[in-house]
């Protein structure tokens, strides 16, 4: 509660942020504290021997000490902070945030260490030019699914003379979404069985006929890519793709409630999950039928995307 | 040279690199101490420098502990067998500087580097034991900034700027602080030191005793070092009357004049013995005093008793002496008010004068005899016309030099009656033999006459070379003891300016001009001297012998200053010019289309469009629009925020364009 209020804690701050004078904070570090008895030390031998230079130097250190304070506190204000990307990822995978900080001021900013401010001491160093940004990676592991926001980010800097810190809290208005962790051994994918109503051929775990020789045109996601790691590079490294015939699918429908109820929520989201991935590695169109959601079937990118969001967000808030 | 070091810096590792930087700001530190050190620390040093570069160079490991340990033990030894301890001032420093050198070779976290800039900088300070000069002050500004830069090097983590830039950032540090530093420096409160003993102080630095024997002002004469400068607070008294009054000698033995050093009146008598009357005009004046063997103060004739000296007792004596009892080592100041004009101690009575009319049994038979002829004369026409007469024989065929030859047993008959060459301490001693011999009381008075007005600051330089010797003679209750000069008689140029003037000066390397051209006060080189000395003088009274009392003068002088509103008016017009400096800078850096823009903005609040934060020219334009204004407004409106867009998102626009005068225009229409 002190520090919420000392150090003006706040909640999320959407956009750009801008370090303002009053959002540093600054204490002496434990070399300063050392230099302080130092000066104290010269002080006390000037006046015992009357080294009139003595004092000079003493004062004159002392005062770079200060301007020390200056400029280290300089060194972190108004710089511009804002959240930069962060993809999803699976539990229990590092999230990596990215933030981004940028420097409109004519100074360079040297030596700014970065971390989460639960975390202990920062991390990450970055220096950042005059009127230009540098990006910086924080990364944290994930341990469940849904929505992981960004902790509160501590900044601090010693430079340029070691003798002060300062530091800002800023907490980005940053989250990432942290898919099921798939499961890892997951049964076979649950088709149907049932043909379409064209007729059209079987379907199988493995319904294509074969691989061939990539062509330009050829679907991305029809690219081979077991039969492609499989091939020594010496032998080309060509690319390979899947060759589908007839190119009929089933309706392949992943639904929560198809699976045995007695399991555990999480272990079903994680076959769920495990049966989107593989559907698209292979693929083969899908629906996904979670709670109230209900997703078409498809295929792709922008698909699996939304299945896997479906799948983190089932039965959490903001869902 | 920079440019060559950054460019090996650069092809150095960056540990190397930052290495080699600090041990350039351990060896500017130690070099000044090589002056003092004994010689096997400084080769100690030295070598062990080098080790280390040749370590960082090369790559190698630091020496291992086993190794490290031994050695400075033995350093430690080597330290106490010659100092034979291993405290004190000197021994100190020298296990200071071995500290340094072993520590540089036990680096490995970043606190042994704070540990290394720490005792750098207290070996920076310990160097002012030995020599606070202005050259040394220049190279402490150095060191400072080159180790500055060694710590900002040692903070920075990824992008390294070359060395010029780190230096330049040290640089631009110390300038910030500097007048933080003077303003600590005259402001912070001074305690007057020593806070305990000082072991081991060096003193006895030439200067003038408390006896006069033939040679002991010869020995001065000859030397240019610098007895004490004098700062009158207002007129100058001419030069003819700067006698600084320093021993008075009324014992003569036959050879050499002493103090008498005692009390030498009964209690009953001191009020007498120390009545001063004052006539004429008054000089306060104000005199450092350069450090060196010490008792008396000189006072110009004659002070009023109770000098103000700084952090030091004073004894006024019977004499009319200032004696103090202050350690040596450092420069006094005191200040007094002078009254060249004034009767002393008209009040003795006979009795007391005994002591002045004493002279040793046996010697110098012939100014007995001469003597006698002064006091017939004296009886019968007085005793101004006895003193003209001796003066007046000095006048006649005797001459001044600095090298008058030996003197024998008797060494007034010998010096009055055959070489008749002699230098003050001749001529004072003698004539007070005379006096007395005539039944005069009379004494001798050592000092110094004289000094050379700096016209650059005002201050007056009294030399070693101005020690002079004269008397004193005690003319009856109306006139009291009387200043009696009998070199003036002989040399009177001697007085009226000073004594590199009045005797031939050897030319240096047998060129009689370059002589000349030191002594010729409106040469070039007459006004550097000047100027050099003065600075070093304004460098004395500020910065080395800025003390407690210094510091409360000045403070008051300050105050009273800034209670007169024309000072405060003249700060706060300097701080008003440099604010407005600072604020030029920001308009014209500032984009002449962001400040069109702005303007507009304002325009546009006036017509009751206030423009959000998130709000875009073209939404801004379509708000415009709806306004009730006439059509050609509008249109400059429009015209303006379209050509804003095109600025500031849209492709660069052609080099001959003029597109800021456009959109200023269009400014204007749209007002």
């Amino acid at each position: 509660m002190l520090d919420r209020w000392l150090f003006q804690l706040k909640e999320k701050e959407p956009g750009e942020v801008q370090l303002v004078m009053r959002r540093v904070f600054i204490l002496p570090t434990k070399p300063g504290i050392a230099f302080v008895g130092l000066l104290l030390i010269m002080l006390i031998g000037s006046v015992n021997y009357n080294l009139g230079l003595g004092f000079v130097l003493t004062f004159f250190t002392g005062s770079c000490a200060i301007v020390d304070m200056y400029m280290t506190a300089k060194n972190l204000a108004f710089l511009h902070l804002s959240p930069g990307r962060a993809q999803p990822v699976f539990a229990g995978d590092e999230t990596q945030f990215e933030l981004v900080v940028r420097n409109n001021t004519p100074r360079d900013r040297y030596a700014l260490w970065l971390g989460f401010q639960d975390e202990g001491e920062p991390r990450q160093a970055i220096d950042v030019a005059s009127r230009s940004s540098a990006a910086v990676v924080l990364s944290r592991p994930t341990t469940e699914r849904g929505w992981l926001a960004a902790p509160r980010v501590r900044l601090f800097t010693r430079f340029p003379l070691g003798l002060f810190g300062a530091w800002s809290y800023w907490q980005p208005d940053l989250k990432v979404l942290a898919y099921p962790q798939p499961e890892v051994a997951p049964p076979p994918l649950p088709t149907t069985g049932a043909a379409r109503e064209d007729g059209y051929g079987t379907v199988g775990l493995d319904n294509f006929s074969g691989i061939r020789n990539y062509q330009p045109g050829d679907p991305m996601r029809h690219l081979a890519w077991r039969q492609i790691a499989r091939l020594h590079p010496s032998d080309g490294g060509n690319l390979v793709s899947k060759h589908f015939e007839g190119g009929a699918v089933s309706d392949l429908l992943l639904d929560l409630k198809a699976l045995p109820p007695l399991l555990d929520i999480e272990v079903r989201l994680s076959r769920l999950t495990a049966w989107v991935l593989e559907a698209e590695r292979r693929a083969l169109p899908y629906a996904l039928s979670v709670g109230h959601h209900e997703i078409a079937q498809g295929v792709g990118e922008a698909h699996c995307a939304e299945c896997l969001r479906a799948l983190a967000l089932y039965g959490k808030e903001g869902a | 040279m920079i440019a060559r070091l950054t460019g090996m810096a650069n092809r150095l590792t960056r540990d190397k690199a930052d290495t080699l930087l600090l041990l350039l700001a351990a060896l500017m530190v130690l070099a000044p101490h090589f002056g003092h050190l004994p010689l096997w620390t400084s080769a100690m040093v030295c070598l062990t420098l080098a080790w280390r570069g040749a370590i960082t160079l090369r790559g190698s490991r630091l020496p291992p502990m086993w190794l490290l340990l031994p050695v400075s033990l033995l350093a430690m030894g080597g330290v106490y067998l010659t100092f034979r301890t291993l405290l004190g001032r000197e021994a100190g420093v020298t296990m200071l500087a071995l500290l340094l050198t072993f520590k540089l070779l036990e680096m490995h976290a970043r606190r042994d580097l704070f540990v290394v800039i720490f005792l750098s900088f207290f070996l920076l300070l310990t160097n002012f034991f030995y020599s606070q000069s202005i050259l040394t002050a220049l190279v402490m500004i150095a060191t400072i900034i080159v180790l500055l830069s060694a710590q900002i090097t040692f903070q920075l983590t990824g992008a390294v700027p070359p060395l010029a830039a780190r230096l330049k950032l040290a640089g631009r540090i110390f300038l910030v602080a500097a007048p933080l530093g003077v303003l600590l420096f005259v402001g912070f409160p001074r305690i007057q030191g020593p806070l305990w003993g000082l072991p081991g102080d060096a003193g006895g630095k030439s200067g003038m005793s408390d006896t006069m024997s033939p040679g002991s002002m010869t020995s001065l004469a000859l030397s240019e070092e610098v007895a004490f400068r004098a700062h009158f607070n207002g007129a100058a008294p001419p030069q003819e009357q700067l006698y600084w009054r320093g021993p008075v000698l009324s014992n003569y033995d036959g050879r050499a004049w002493t103090r008498a050093g005692q009390q030498l009146y009964p209690p009953a008598l001191l009020r007498l013995a120390r009545q001063l009357e004052w006539k004429g005009a008054s000089y306060p004046y104000e005199v450092t005093l350069e450090p060196g063997r010490r008792q008396f103060l000189f006072m110009l004739e004659l002070s009023e008793p109770g000098a103000r000296i700084d952090g030091a007792e004073g004894i006024y004596t019977d004499e009319l002496e200032q004696l103090v009892r202050a350690s040596s080592d450092k420069r006094l100041r005191y200040s007094s008010v002078a009254h060249p004009a004034h009767v002393a101690q008209s009040g003795l009575d006979p009795q007391a004068l005994e002591r002045w009319l004493q002279l040793p049994q046996g010697f110098n038979p012939r100014t007995l005899r001469y003597a006698a002829q002064i006091q017939a004369l004296r009886a019968e026409r007085g005793d101004d016309a006895a003193i003209a007469a001796v003066l007046d024989m000095f006048r006649k065929g005797f001459e001044y030099t600095l090298e008058p030859g030996r003197l024998g047993r008797d060494e007034i008959d010998e010096f009055l009656f055959d070489t008749r060459k002699g230098f003050c301490e001749h001529f004072s001693g003698s004539f007070v033999y005379v006096m007395r011999a005539a039944g005069l009381p009379a004494r001798v008075v050592n000092g110094y006459q004289g000094g050379e007005l700096n016209p650059v600051d005002g201050y007056y330089t009294v030399r070693q070379s101005d020690a002079h010797a004269w008397s004193e003679v005690w003319l009856g209750p109306e006139r009291g003891w009387t200043r009696i000069d009998p070199t003036a008689a002989v040399a009177p140029e001697r007085i009226r300016t000073s004594l590199s003037q009045t005797l031939p000066q050897a030319a240096p390397f047998g060129l009689q001009g370059l002589a000349d051209l030191a002594r010729d006060q409106a040469s070039w080189l007459a006004q550097m001297r000047f100027g050099l000395s003065a600075m070093n003088n304004a460098w004395n009274q500020w910065i080395l012998d800025y003390n407690p009392n210094r510091q409360q003068d000045f403070l008051r002088e300050l105050g009273t200053a800034f209670a007169d509103w024309r000072p405060l008016a003249g700060l706060a017009l300097c701080a008003g010019l440099v604010l407005l400096l600072k604020y030029r800078r920001t308009w014209r850096t500032r984009d002449p289309v962001d400040a069109a823009y702005l303007a507009f903005c304002r325009q546009l609040a006036r017509h009751g469009v206030d423009k959000a934060p998130d709000e875009g020219p073209l939404s801004l334009a379509q708000r415009v629009r709806q306004l009730n204004l006439p059509r050609e407004k509008i249109a400059a409106m429009t015209g303006f925020l379209e050509l804003y867009g095109a600025l500031k998102y849209g492709a660069p626009a052609a080099q001959n364009d003029n597109p800021v005068g456009r959109l200023n225009s269009l400014l204007k229409q749209s007002r």
